[in-house]
């Protein structure tokens, strides 16, 4: 018996050291939840000795509402043996001496006693676990805003290429949503070869480590969901997440900025053309005045209506059709600058198609002009050599017999003249190259017709576009601002 | 061949000789006594020459002279001398300074022979 006794005093000698050195606080309590045992560690985390919370309600320990409700849940348990915490768990606030609450998660075991049932908290504190959360979720809300609110595309991929994580920005350059893209290969936003290059390029970095574009950048070329293209810069960071390689890949849209380049060029291409046309126009037209004079002089030396005379008249034309064209490319290349005006445009136009159909390879042609605008302030010599080259384009386009309507109106403030034929129209391959220089479908052309309508009408702060309804026809519509 | 109304001293300045020889068979043709120069060194001491030229048909680029000034100092030397313009420059620059110096007018190059005989005629 006294050896019974001693192992059992020596069980609870053990049983005392473990509940006491605990980490984790242990409170026990009677059934009606007044504390019967408080240990050091629930000591270290309430703030209280055991000595100020034996026999006392254990919801001084809690915050409101779990303080007032606490008896109510306890004798509800012991009424319906409807476990809500007991053999379960759950994170709960409990509340320090000096009253401030700490978030800590508490298991409670039930026991029996000498007869008596007795509850057994365990509580592990979870400040610092929900502060890590806490900091946690503030991080990953600001990096989220960050990533949500950049103007440039950020999109993650995994080893494999595929979408990972597309940001708004990158939606607003693709035009796919991000549930469209997620979990698809990357390359869908490339446009041929890198679109059957990437996953190549993909297995040759993994493989070989070599790196191509990661930790730079490059200018590169991105699709649209309508099949589009647009230039972009792209760099490429490599993290590491959760043990897995990600790439992240920053897109920069670079539209405007390669759209200003080339204007830049194409002004700069003009302006060296503009010297060169001035320089060879002179070295042209000197000799041919040479030639023609001369050509002229001995022309009247010959008997009339000879051979010899015929071929001189000819001579002199071709010369002249030289000369035209280097008015034309002098006109292109080194536009004169607007002296501008207040001109009625609609009188203009028509003055303009009675010069045309004063040509008698043109008189089959019918032109109407209708409407009419407040005047605009504008070069009435460039705006009839703008409307002559329309008119005699779309009298070309119909072979010299059809109708030309061209109305005059305000839109939006702007004087608008539309030019339409209803000849075959443009085809479409051809369309984008109408105002390069030099380009003409016509076995007679400088090419320099629309290419000089757009750079005169462009010196007016004015607008051209072509357009080819589906009815067929052409319209050129030429909009001027007004004063 | 036509008679002029009145035979005019024309001086042509230019450095192109088939063009100096267009206007004179021209002009000459007409009844006109026409004198050549090849630069602006020969002209000015044509223009010196008594009696001098009733009418100076003046290119704008010569081998001595590349802008506007010959035709400032013939203006200043023989201020009753007209002077008409050649240019193969026809810019509106080049034609707006001409006539603020004094040039009658401006022809621009290639131009007709015949033009070239209505406008001396109608002095």
């Amino acid at each position: 018996m006294a050896e019974k006794d001693s192992t059992a005093a020596s069980d609870a000698a053990r049983w005392r050291s473990i509940v006491d050195s605990a980490v984790d606080g242990i409170v026990v309590i009677d059934e009606r939840g007044q504390i019967e045992a408080f240990n050091p560690g629930a000591e270290r985390l309430f703030g209280y000795s055991e000595a100020e919370v034996l026999g006392r309600n254990v919801n001084i320990l809690m915050p409101s509402p779990y303080h007032e409700e606490h008896d109510g849940y306890l004798s509800r348990y012991l009424e319906t043996a409807a476990k809500k915490i007991i053999g379960i768990g759950r994170e709960v606030a409990g509340k320090r001496k000096d009253g401030t609450t700490f978030p800590l998660h508490l298991s409670v075991g039930e026991m029996v006693v000498a007869g008596e049932r007795k509850f057994t908290g365990m509580l592990h504190d979870l400040t610092d676990r929900v502060n890590l959360e806490e900091r946690l979720r503030a991080s990953e809300a600001r990096w989220r805003a960050v990533v949500e609110s950049a103007v440039d595309g950020i999109i993650v991929i995994d080893t494999r290429g595929r979408i990972e994580a597309y940001n708004p920005a990158a939606q607003r350059l693709f035009g796919y949503t991000e549930g469209e893209v997620r979990g698809q290969n990357v390359r869908m936003l490339m446009p041929s070869p890198y679109h059957d290059e990437h996953d190549g390029y993909l297995a040759n970095y993994l493989e070989t480590g070599r790196q191509k574009i990661i930790g730079t950048g490059r200018e590169v070329t991105g699709k649209r969901n309508d099949g589009s293209t647009f230039p972009l810069h792209l760099s490429v960071g490599e993290t590491s997440l959760g043990g897995e390689r990600k790439f992240t890949g920053i897109l920069h849209d670079l539209t405007s900025r390669v759209a200003m380049e080339e204007q830049l060029r194409e002004q700069a291409a003009l302006a060296r053309l503009g010297e060169m046309a001035a320089v060879l126009a002179h070295e042209v037209k000197n000799p041919l005045a040479a030639v023609r004079g001369a050509i002229e002089v001995i022309g009247t030396r010959l008997p009339p209506d000879t051979r010899d005379a015929a071929v001189v008249k000819e001579i002199v034309s071709r010369i002249d059709s030289l000369n035209d064209l280097m008015k034309d490319l002098l006109l292109f290349a080194r536009p004169p600058r607007p002296n501008p005006l207040l001109v009625d445009i609609s009188p203009l136009v028509a003055a303009t198609a009675d010069l045309l159909r004063e040509d008698p390879a043109l008189n089959a042609i019918r032109i109407d002009v209708e409407g009419s605008a407040p005047p605009v302030l504008a070069d009435p010599g460039l705006l009839r050599i703008v409307f002559l080259n329309l008119m005699v384009n779309g009298a070309h386009a119909m072979r010299g017999e059809g109708r030309i309507k061209v109305s005059v109106e305000t839109v939006d403030g702007e004087c608008r003249i539309a030019f339409k034929d209803n000849g075959p129209g443009i085809p479409p391959e051809i369309r984008e190259k109408i105002f390069t220089p030099f380009f003409t479908t016509k076995s007679r052309g400088t090419g320099l017709g629309l290419p000089t309508a757009k750079r005169l009408i462009e010196a007016h702060r004015g607008t051209i576009d072509v357009q080819c309804p589906v009815g067929g026809g052409t319209t050129v519509i030429v909009q001027l601002p007004a004063n | 061949m036509n008679t002029a109304a009145r035979c005019l001293r024309v001086l042509v300045v230019d450095d192109e000789p088939l063009i100096r020889w267009s206007i004179a068979e021209t002009l000459g043709a007409a009844g006109h006594q026409v004198a050549e120069a090849e630069d602006a060194a020969s002209a000015l001491r044509a223009i010196k020459d008594e009696p001098g030229p009733d009418l100076v048909l003046l290119d704008f680029r010569l081998p001595d002279s590349n802008d506007l000034g010959l035709l400032a100092t013939i203006r200043e030397m023989a201020p009753d001398t007209t002077v008409i313009m050649m240019t193969a420059f026809g810019t509106p620059d080049v034609t707006a300074g001409a006539l603020k110096l004094g040039a009658s007018r401006v022809l621009n190059k290639p131009f007709n022979m015949h033009d070239l005989q209505d406008i001396v005629r109608a002095f």
